[in-house]
């Protein structure tokens, strides 16, 4: 795992030096850059004054120590600058996920339940939806239904401007209100929360709903149920007790990745909604070729995506005892 | 179960749910209809939604339009700026003179200034706030990089001498960026005047040092910056406890905010959004400002070898001013003659520029230039409403119908740096705000004066003559001959056809109307410690 974030880091820093841009311009601005004073002050100041080759091993250096240098537009670490990032994007993904796993399963089942039938081909289409739609056009819409025209959601943003952050616990607002006992705050941030879920979550429904229904009807295929049904079972607890279990071992897998994607892949949503996460980190971090910052979020997906794939190991053998006994 | 013990059929199911539905929305739906007030935040905290450029908010290092803000609000300078934008009022200094030269300034100081943490505002932590300003060579340390020495002998008077005469260094004291730091206090937490040495930065982004109506109380990039009423303000202190200024890039969503009640201010509306304001609970000024953007011509850039003076003219002559404005802006603007903008000392009389496109043709027949093709590589920006493809696309129009054809490639701002420190770019569009109240800087800036900013990008020859006007402007204590003056270096840099303003947009201010104060300030934006609710 180290060799392969040290690899990340290194073909990130290699990348982001060969871009042709200037990151001065985002520190210094754009009337400062023909100033040599400013310019080398700030040069030394953010060691861009050393060759590529120093300072790259300056920086796997001080990454070693966990150090991930400081941003040049947040002028903070990159490490407290993700610490205080992460959960906003690890609430909206939770939440995210959530709907997208509640409401995949149950389209997938009613899908795969009545094969060609409307609610099929309701579903289906919903799908569809969900996989296709661009998700900044899908927030922007939401925010025109919900937010402007019927007024009944909230608009971007985690909070209403007026309320205050409630004092980090776990950095979930809803979490951290419930803690505190601020109701008025965790409706604001519950409020806040459901549009960018939704439109985050929904992709996620897509993929799920496809798969839960594809694998279903695989298992429906196969000898046990038809023997649940010839013994008398429910058509529910066929479906629900014995079909599902073997048709979500596949889930686990794509809502893995699909989970690790959206923690530095939820960009679109983030900037939509003025998400203040990693994702519009990441946005703003690459338009000023923030190195720093950008190398920095680069890492935290690496680190997302094994860890998920860990995780999904762990899920796999829980899951299915075959892959226990091998 | 239901309660006659049987199992719920399917309809009564479905039922169920969509009670659920129903009830949620419901719920939902009281919830937000006090969604612009809800939250435990306090009720009478001023809310400004903005997109927020910080990049610093240590006063030695930040440079950007709401640094401005916030360094008004919470370090104040030794004078200040009246409503008119021009005249220098009293702030942390009860009076102020320069000697007949002016390379030598006096301030004398208020005994009553205090900082925040009740110690007195004294000569020393002037010196110590202006030497670091300079000495950590920050965006904005051209201010005080015209200090030669400080005398701080007596703490109740500053005597400012400069490396060569500068009229303008009063306006540049009245900059944002020149307020005053408690030296003791910023010292504690690692602040020197070295750039190696100085550690301070951090903690400047989560405490403040400074004697204004406000103390930082938080802020949290790309979210919030929330400032707190010094309550031991010295002066008269401040109507609201808290300020919070949000982070709301869109202007859409400024004003959505604002209608709703949730914020009690937005300044960064565009025209388009502003203009479809009707709301009885908001009010909507449109003033001047002294922002603009603008289009510049590099003869010396790698294939602008052909802008020679007379294609240069014929540039300024195809474009159709007003069409620009109207496209850009929806007409809420104004054309600007010179790159000093209306209103700066100088700017009076110069006739306002305007199309010729039979001239231009002519002007480019004179020269033999014909289906001239240039690259116009400019950042892809949105800044003041003024939207920068539009404006290169009216451009582009403008200049095809005298038969020069530009070659449109917005890019971001980093790649436009790299590419304009390089190889210089023919034509491009770039924008500019004002840091202080006087004419100098537009001159130093756009001016053909040796080792200017643009001087350096088109790589033009200098023009020497600018550089004798700009210093007698300089040496000059009275007003009228100073704006004289810079009257003639507004129309050397006309004649230079280097810099052709494009727009000076106005600005809208949005509020709701029982907030009382918002004006806009050519130093400071917005003076945070004026405003009240009434």
């Amino acid at each position: 795992m180290p060799l392969l974030l040290a690899g990340i880091a290194t073909l990130v820093f290699i990348v982001s030096r060969l871009t042709p841009a200037d990151p001065l311009v985002s520190i210094v601005g754009e009337r400062n850059l023909t100033n040599p004073e400013v310019v080398a002050a700030a040069k030394a100041r953010w060691g861009l004054d050393k060759s590529v080759v120093s300072q790259y091993f300056t920086y796997m250096k001080n990454l070693l120590h966990g150090d991930m240098g400081t941003s040049f537009s947040t002028r903070r670490p990159v490490l407290s600058d993700l610490w205080d990032r992460l959960p906003a994007t690890l609430e909206l993904t939770f939440a995210a996920m959530a709907i997208g796993l509640v409401f995949g399963v149950g389209l997938g089942v009613l899908a795969a339940r009545h094969r060609n039938g409307w609610i099929d081909h309701i579903a289906r289409f919903f799908a569809l939806l969900g996989s296709s739609l661009p998700a900044f056009w899908a927030g922007l819409l939401a925010l025109y239904v919900f937010y402007a025209q019927l007024g009944i959601l909230p608009g971007p943003g985690r909070l209403d401007p007026r309320a205050s952050e409630p004092g980090k616990i776990t950095g979930f607002f809803t979490i951290d209100s419930l803690l505190h006992g601020d109701m008025s705050t965790f409706w604001s941030a519950l409020k806040h929360l459901i549009l960018p879920a939704c439109v985050l979550g929904w992709g996620v429904v897509g993929i799920v709903s496809r798969l839960v229904r594809a694998s279903l009807l695989d298992e429906f295929s196969m000898e046990y149920v038809r023997v649940g049904r010839a013994m008398g079972l429910r058509e529910r607890t066929v479906v629900n007790t014995h079909a599902l279990r073997n048709a979500l071992l596949p889930t686990i897998t794509i809502v893995a990745f699909a989970f690790a994607f959206l923690i530095t892949g939820a960009v679109l949503t983030e900037i939509v909604f003025s998400w203040p996460g990693v994702g519009s980190y990441a946005v703003d971090a690459s338009r000023k070729l923030d190195f720093p910052a950008v190398i920095g979020v680069t890492i935290l997906g690496g680190v997302a995506f094994l860890i998920t794939n860990l995780i999904t190991d762990i899920l796999y053998a829980s899951a299915d005892p075959r892959i226990r006994l091998a | 179960m239901s309660a006659s013990g049987k199992r719920p059929t399917t309809v009564t199911r479905t039922r169920r749910v969509v009670s659920l539905v129903v009830a949620g929305a419901a719920v939902l739906s009281a919830c937000s209809s006090s969604s612009g007030s809800s939250g435990s935040g306090s009720s009478t905290a001023l809310v400004i939604a903005r997109g927020m450029d910080i990049n610093s908010l240590d006063p030695s290092r930040a440079y950007c339009d709401t640094c401005q803000i916030y360094l008004t609000a919470v370090y104040e300078t030794l004078v200040g700026l009246g409503d008119d934008n021009h005249t220098l009022v009293p702030r942390l200094a009860t009076k102020w003179d320069g000697n007949a030269d002016q390379t030598e300034f006096t301030f004398t100081l208020d005994p009553k200034a205090k900082f925040a943490d009740g110690t007195q505002v004294t000569s020393a932590d002037v010196k110590f706030s202006w030497e670091r300003l300079a000495g950590l060579q920050g965006a904005a340390s051209y201010l005080a990089g015209t200090i030669d020495s400080i005398d701080a002998t007596d703490p109740g008077t500053v005597k400012v001498k400069l490396k060569q005469s500068n009229s303008a260094f009063l306006a540049m004291a009245n900059a944002s960026y020149m307020g005053i730091v408690n030296s003791k206090v910023a010292s504690a937490q690692g602040a020197t005047a070295d750039p190696k040495t100085d550690k301070a930065e951090p903690w400047f982004l989560a405490n403040s040092a400074g004697s204004g109506p406000f103390t930082l109380e938080k802020y949290a990039s790309g979210s919030e910056l929330r400032l707190k009423r010094n309550d031991t303000y010295w002066g008269t202190k401040a109507a609201f406890p808290e300020v919070i200024m949000k982070e709301t890039p869109k202007a859409v969503t400024q004003r959505q905010q604002l209608e709703q009640g949730a914020v009690d201010i937005a300044m960064q509306l565009s025209s388009d959004v502003a203009k479809g304001l009707s709301n009885a609970d908001v009010t909507v000024k449109e003033v001047p400002s002294f922002n603009y953007v603008y289009l510049a011509l590099s003869p010396g850039a790698k294939g602008g070898e052909k802008l020679t003076p007379k294609a240069r003219e014929a540039i300024r002559l195809a474009l159709d001013y007003k069409g620009l404005i109207d496209v850009t802006v929806g007409g809420a603007g104004k054309s600007q003659p010179s790159p000093i903008p209306n209103g700066f000392l100088g700017t009076e009389g110069l006739a306002a520029p305007a199309q010729d496109v039979a001239k231009a043709k002519q002007l480019l027949s004179d020269e033999g230039v014909s289906d001239l093709s240039l690259d116009a590589t400019y950042p892809s920006l949105n800044v003041y409403g003024v939207d920068f493809t539009t404006a290169m696309t009216k451009v582009q129009t403008d200049l095809k119908a005298v038969g020069i054809n530009l070659q449109l490639n917005p890019v971001e701002i980093s790649v436009w740096a790299d590419k304009i420190g390089k190889d210089g770019i023919p034509v491009t569009a770039l924008y500019f705000a004002p840091d202080h109240t006087d004419s100098s800087q537009y001159v130093q800036y756009f001016g053909l004066l040796k080792d200017s900013q643009w001087q350096t990008w088109t790589k033009a020859d200098p023009v020497p003559a600018e550089a004798d006007l700009l210093s007698k402007a300089f040496a000059a204590k009275d007003d009228a001959a100073r704006a004289d003056l810079y009257k003639q270096l507004a129309t050397a840099m006309m004649n230079d056809q280097i810099i052709i303003p494009l727009v000076n947009p106005n600005l809208f201010l949005a509020s709701r109307t029982n907030i009382k104060g918002v004006t806009y300030s050519a130093c400071c934006n917005l003076d945070l410690g004026k405003l009240s609710r009434a």
